[in-house]
């Protein structure tokens, strides 16, 4: 018995085995979407979807990552489609030709949330005054620390406030994973954190509506949070779907689309206002 | 500590209402864990064989090679799996990312070096009175091979079965490869992380149950393989 | 005297850099029974595993039935067979494992016949034992079964390592029946080690003890083995307490000397010629069966000699084990191997 050829048939096997359970039909209209956890979490997705799929006849698969990660994602030519909430990354990521177009689809805003207690002192206060209490007094703050674009926002808030980062400070924890669970560290030690408020409202409702972290600070400009859909340049990734994405981006920007995101709701509060032009 | 129980009624709400998510995540994981299952057996049984058997310039070290992959990290087997079958992969025609194929791909590799590494001790701690038996009964080396096989057939059993929960409880190869999509490519154990990082830790514990019956679905119709 | 089924000539084998085994010559007649015997250590396992062609000699050849043979060679495949020390069965049942051979031989006719044959002429009864698996029989009821599994395929030479050692008393008999019965049968070859001596010289024709990898005796030779000293102008064998062997001038790497050639005396005396008078203490005395002959085992220092005497050279010197004599032969009577 030739012990090469055994090696190069079960080669051959293995090879024929991964494929004949990847050739399904590429040919009905498939879409690969990268999107950021913050959105998935919400639901939104989930109850969306579905309508675009009915509508269009195209079906949509997202896989749901750090904002870092999805734009990686759309760089390497993994995914068609990009929707996330990061415009400066966006347009930088347009200018240096990995993306096409951008479009605003639906914002909400970030909030600073925290105990009701409160022990610094933050509410009310706009939000360059709260996190310059939230220094003095040295408590605790958790962020996200993980580049997304949840975490790239609040790196701006620090610094639109003139504060250096508080990357070494022992009251500032850096927990480097997704929103929720950025929440839920913040719940267990009594801390603030900023967090977009469609998570902050999924949150309570997992909490029965009676949450012990409350919205402290909120209503700046700079807080809102922007969603956006980004197709990926043809001319980086000639097999991204391009055509198929331009529909997912108009569909999303669509009267009945903008409407169903209005009526998103959870515990009676909306997640995400509409705002395609 | 509520969500443990929680979670416990939970998992056995799941399993009896036929959620659509939980049994389309099931079946994911069976799908992936059973073929990389097979396939890391069709190539690590020879493998092993051969380490075990042979005596060859590099043996120790080759051995030594072997064992030490058996503690890659599932996310970095995850990572090297991405580059290959990523869209500007050397494999990136094959469309094989965001696919169970693609994580069957990336289990097989975790589990090859447990299959081959506890193949070949079992080869080596071979009872010498059977190589004498085999050549006095007049076997070739053909059949040297297979008979020794069989022989040691509860030993590679146990390879086996220590592959296997090695492979169906894995995150990181299913989580980068896979990418959590749901109702294709969302496991059991990714849907727990999701959870878990959602704060929803009863339904994780809930799934957690779910794999555990899994697990012990596939140990007890093994169990009849086993020397009575 | 028949044809020779064994040759061995200057058949050595190293584990690593040990030499554990060094034969100089060795012929096995084909239908013979060969009683192989000696501590452990002594090389005897080696020599089996290469006699049944498990394992190739580090230098030397083999020769079987007048050709040089290797493991693996058609016409020693199923032709020499091993039993080992300790009971081994394939895990499988008892028919299974005693049509082993015959099925790699594509020999399948008549197979439960066959099978119910070879299990009688180990005393086991077919239709209780052909169902049962191997982790379902007694140590003596499994090497029994091993030895109809290799019974079956009628071999020309049955090897058989300590067969009866790890069994009960029955199955001992049976196996040394079922041997005999190859050999009567069939003409099969056997050779067999046991410390059993008392067996080995009722059923051998040839017997040998090894000692450190050599043949030290047979019934016709006794090997007086190294180291050597060259002194005083000539060759000898220390032995300690101030007493040595003279040799004849060295011409090869082993000095044997004739059985006959060796006289016991009670007391050193004046006798023509005979330059070696050593001292030796009798250890050991058998009954042969066959020849009505004492086999009687000496010491000398550190290495032993088999003499065949009559019993009545036994009784007039009143031999008995634990008494000194004195062992006299000549140093030009000592060949070189």
């Amino acid at each position: 018995m030739n012990a090469k050829k055994l090696m190069s048939g079960l080669m051959a096997a293995l090879m024929v085995m991964f494929f004949t359970v990847t050739v399904q039909a590429s040919a009905k209209k498939e879409l690969m979407m990268a999107t950021t956890t913050s959105t998935d979490n919400t639901g939104l997705l989930d109850y969306l979807v579905p309508h675009f799929e009915k509508e269009t006849g195209i079906t949509l698969k997202w896989t749901s990552t750090g904002t870092g990660k999805a734009l990686k994602l759309g760089q390497n030519c993994d995914v068609d489609v990009l929707l996330v909430h990061a415009p400066p990354a966006e347009k930088n990521y347009i200018e240096k030709g990995f993306g096409k177009d951008r479009r605003e689809v639906m914002y909400n805003d970030f909030v600073i949330i925290g105990p009701k207690s409160d022990p610094a002192g933050v509410k009310g206060k706009s939000i360059s005054d709260a996190l310059a209490a939230v220094k003095t007094k040295a408590a605790l703050f958790m962020s996200r620390g993980d580049d997304s674009g949840t975490n790239k926002k609040e790196k701006l808030l620090w610094k639109n406030a003139g504060i250096a980062l508080p990357d070494m400070e022992k009251w500032y924890v850096q927990t480097g994973q997704g929103m929720l669970a950025t929440i839920t560290v913040a719940q267990e030690r009594n801390g603030y954190t900023m967090t977009d408020r469609g998570t902050y409202i999924k949150y309570q409702d997992q909490q029965g509506g009676n949450a012990p972290l409350t919205v402290l600070v909120e209503g700046d400009e700079i807080l809102l949070n922007q969603y956006s859909v980004l197709t990926l340049d043809p001319k980086n990734c000639a097999k991204a779907k391009y055509d198929l994405a331009r529909e997912f981006s108009n569909w999303m920007a669509s009267e009945s689309a903008q409407k169903k995101i209005a009526e998103f709701r959870l515990l009676g509060q909306k997640l995400f206002i509409p705002n395609a032009k | 500590m509520e969500f443990l129980a929680s979670g416990f009624l939970k998992a056995i709400e799941l399993l009896i209402r036929g959620d659509a998510s939980t049994w389309s995540a099931v079946s994911a994981t069976l799908q992936a864990s059973t073929w990389s299952m097979l396939i890391s057996l069709v190539f690590g049984l020879p493998c092993g064989f051969a380490l075990g058997y042979f005596d060859f310039r590099f043996k120790r070290q080759v051995r030594t090679l072997v064992d030490t992959l058996l503690a890659l990290p599932t996310v970095c087997v995850g990572l090297l799996v991405y580059a290959f079958i990523s869209s500007r992969g050397p494999l990136g025609e094959f469309e094989l990312l965001f696919t169970l194929s693609g994580i069957a791909m990336g289990q097989t590799i975790l589990a090859f070096p447990i299959v081959t590494a506890i193949t070949a001790s079992i080869i080596e701690n071979i009872d010498e009175d059977l190589k004498l038996t085999l050549v006095s009964l007049g076997a070739g080396k053909r059949n040297i091979i297979l008979t020794c096989l069989w022989e040691v057939r509860f030993g590679i059993l146990a390879a086996a079965v220590t592959a296997y929960g090695r492979v169906l409880t894995e995150v990181g190869i299913s989580m980068m490869v896979g990418g959590n999509i749901k109702y294709h490519t969302r496991t059991i154990t990714t849907a727990i992380a999701l959870e878990t990082n959602k704060g929803m830790f009863a339904d994780g514990i809930a799934l957690g149950i779910v794999l555990m019956a899994i697990a012990f679905g596939v140990n007890i119709s093994l169990s009849f393989l086993r020397k009575r | 005297m028949g044809k020779l089924l064994y040759e061995l000539n200057r058949v050595c084998h190293l584990y690593g850099d040990k030499k554990v085994l060094d034969i100089d010559t060795l012929d096995i007649p084909a239908g013979s029974i060969l009683g192989l015997s000696g501590p452990n250590g002594s090389g005897k396992s080696t020599l089996l595993k290469l006699l049944a062609f498990a394992m190739a000699p580090s230098q030397g050849k083999i020769i079987f039935n007048n050709r040089p043979e290797a493991p693996m060679s058609p016409r020693v495949r199923s032709r020499v067979t091993l039993l080992t020390q300790k009971p081994y069965l394939l895990k499988r049942s008892v028919f299974d494992n005693v049509i082993y051979g015959l099925k790699i031989r594509k020999d399948t006719k008549n197979l439960k016949q066959r099978v119910a044959q070879a299990l009688a002429a180990v005393g086991l009864d077919f239709s209780e034992f052909y169902g049962r698996s191997w982790h379902e029989l007694s140590g003596g009821e499994a090497q029994r079964v091993a030895m109809a599994a290799r019974l079956i395929l009628r071999p020309k030479a049955l090897l058989l390592d300590e067969p009866v050692a790890s069994v009960d008393t029955e199955s001992a008999s049976l196996i040394r029946r079922a041997s005999l019965a190859a050999r009567d049968s069939w003409g099969c070859t056997l050779i067999i080690v046991s410390h059993d001596l008392i067996w080995l010289n009722q059923c051998s024709d040839t017997r040998i003890s090894m000692a450190k990898g050599r043949i030290f005796s047979t019934l016709e030779e006794s090997i007086l083995p190294p180291p050597y000293e060259k002194r005083q102008g000539g060759t000898i064998k220390d032995l300690g307490n101030n007493e040595y062997i003279s040799l004849s001038p060295q011409t090869g790497s082993a000095a044997v000397i004739s059985q006959k050639q060796i006289k016991i005396s009670l007391s050193k005396e004046e006798k023509d010629g005979y330059d070696n008078q050593v001292t030796a203490q009798v250890i050991q005395m058998i009954l042969e069966q066959k020849t009505g002959n004492i086999l009687t085992t000496l010491s000398m220092d550190n290495f032993l000699i088999n003499l065949s005497l009559t019993r009545e050279q036994v009784s007039t010197q009143g031999l008995r084990p634990g008494k000194k004599v004195i062992l006299m032969f000549r140093s030009q009577d000592i060949a070189w191997r």
